[in-house]
């Protein structure tokens, strides 16, 4: 090869690194930015992934739920840094439609004592993992997901305040069929980020 | 100046791939592009047309890269440069401020002077290009080297079709209308 035809190849790789660079930096930028943690979790309707897990007392549970909705916490001990959250975890205990679980991220031995402290001792931690979390398409905590007893999902969400798991449980009772009601639908796939 | 064509050159066919790759993830999105300047009562629809384009970016831009002495490759390189001045053109003064989607969903950018401006400096590398050749004989590259840059252009496709693909994808799943910005309370 002449050195024009060496300089091509080179200026070639340069370019094709560069562009490549390029190409990482604008995704990272742009999934990393407010309006794509608003994209996060699953779109209402959508088929949810199912599993079966034991949490720290060795009781299985599954999902699809047996119960008409499951209300899914993507969070872990930080939690106590949502107390309006925690307040609205415990409102929700009473719901006898509803089956509460909160999948960590990584072991759930470390989240379970610290939630148990915070008065979520009735509600199970299950160990989940980051390709579970991948999943769900959830990145930042604490999420929620509402799934129903077919697998679908009711309801996603990043939360903050205890309001938005009440809107989202009211939006969660609806059918994702039924969607006739804008302002609901517009709730059930709203991010808690844009309110945060 | 051999150095300086060679590098706008390569630099144009990387965008292409690029363009061609992020397009091929977001072909609704481009497709509503086309649409501005496509009738509907065409026999082949906008998705179709869409696609094409971005399959041409792509071919065109790999063969620009790997066979750098195919001198036709730079006519063809220069008359898709060409179509984006005169696409910019019109977006810019008939649908100004629309996304022009030439990036996919990697990018919002839209209908404006400096489109025109970008497009019409790459028509004009492109035809430095096409009409300041290069000694075929200062530039015979190996089987393995051009092996080489076509993999580094699959690799450019593949990598701006997954950005794309991934930034577009939440958009693509949630049908409903954008929520608005402090929720509901």
């Amino acid at each position: 090869m002449t050195a024009l035809a060496i300089g091509f190849v080179v200026i070639a790789t340069v370019l094709i690194a560069a562009a490549l660079l390029a190409l990482l930096r604008v995704a990272h930028l742009v999934l990393s930015g407010a309006d794509a943690l608003e994209r996060d979790g699953l779109a209402r309707g959508e088929r949810a992934p199912s599993w079966s897990l034991t949490d720290t007392d060795g009781t299985a549970h599954a999902s699809p739920p047996v119960r008409p909705i499951q209300l899914l916490v993507f969070a872990d001990h930080s939690l106590k840094s949502f107390p309006s959250v925690l307040a609205g975890l415990r409102a929700l205990l009473g719901d006898s439609d509803l089956e509460i679980v909160i999948l960590t991220r990584g072991p759930a031995e470390p989240a379970s004592l610290a939630l148990a402290q915070l008065g979520l001792a009735e509600v199970p931690v299950l160990s989940g993992s980051p390709r579970l979390y991948a999943n769900y398409n959830v990145r930042v905590m604490p999420f929620v997901i509402f799934v129903d007893s077919a697998g679908l999902v009711r309801g996603s969400s990043l939360v903050n305040h205890d309001w938005q798991l009440v809107k989202l449980r009211q939006v969660a009772a609806i059918p994702p069929g039924d969607d006739q009601y804008p302002a609901a639908a517009v709730a059930a796939t709203a991010s808690a980020a844009s309110a945060g | 100046m051999a150095e300086l064509t060679l590098t706008a050159k390569v630099a144009i066919a990387v965008l292409l791939v690029a363009a061609g790759g992020a397009k091929l993830a977001d072909l609704e999105g481009f497709a509503g592009t086309v649409r501005l300047f496509w009738s509907a009562s065409f026999a082949v629809g906008a998705r179709a047309i869409a696609a094409m384009i971005a399959c041409t970016e792509i071919a065109v831009g790999t063969a620009s890269l790997s066979s750098p002495l195919a001198g036709w490759v730079n006519y063809a390189v220069l008359g898709l440069c060409c179509a984006f001045v005169v696409v910019s053109a019109v977006g810019y003064f008939g649908y100004p401020g629309r996304a022009c989607r030439c990036f996919g969903a990697l990018t919002g950018r839209s209908f404006d002077g400096a489109s025109v401006a970008r497009a019409g400096l790459l028509a004009i590398a492109a035809a430095a290009a096409a009409l300041l050749p290069v000694s075929p004989s200062l530039l015979r590259l190996g089987t393995l080297g051009r092996l080489g840059l076509v993999a580094g252009a699959a690799l450019i496709a593949w990598c701006a079709f997954t950005a794309a693909a991934a930034i577009g994808a939440g958009r693509d799943a949630r049908s409903m209308p954008a929520a608005p910005r402090g929720w509901t309370q």
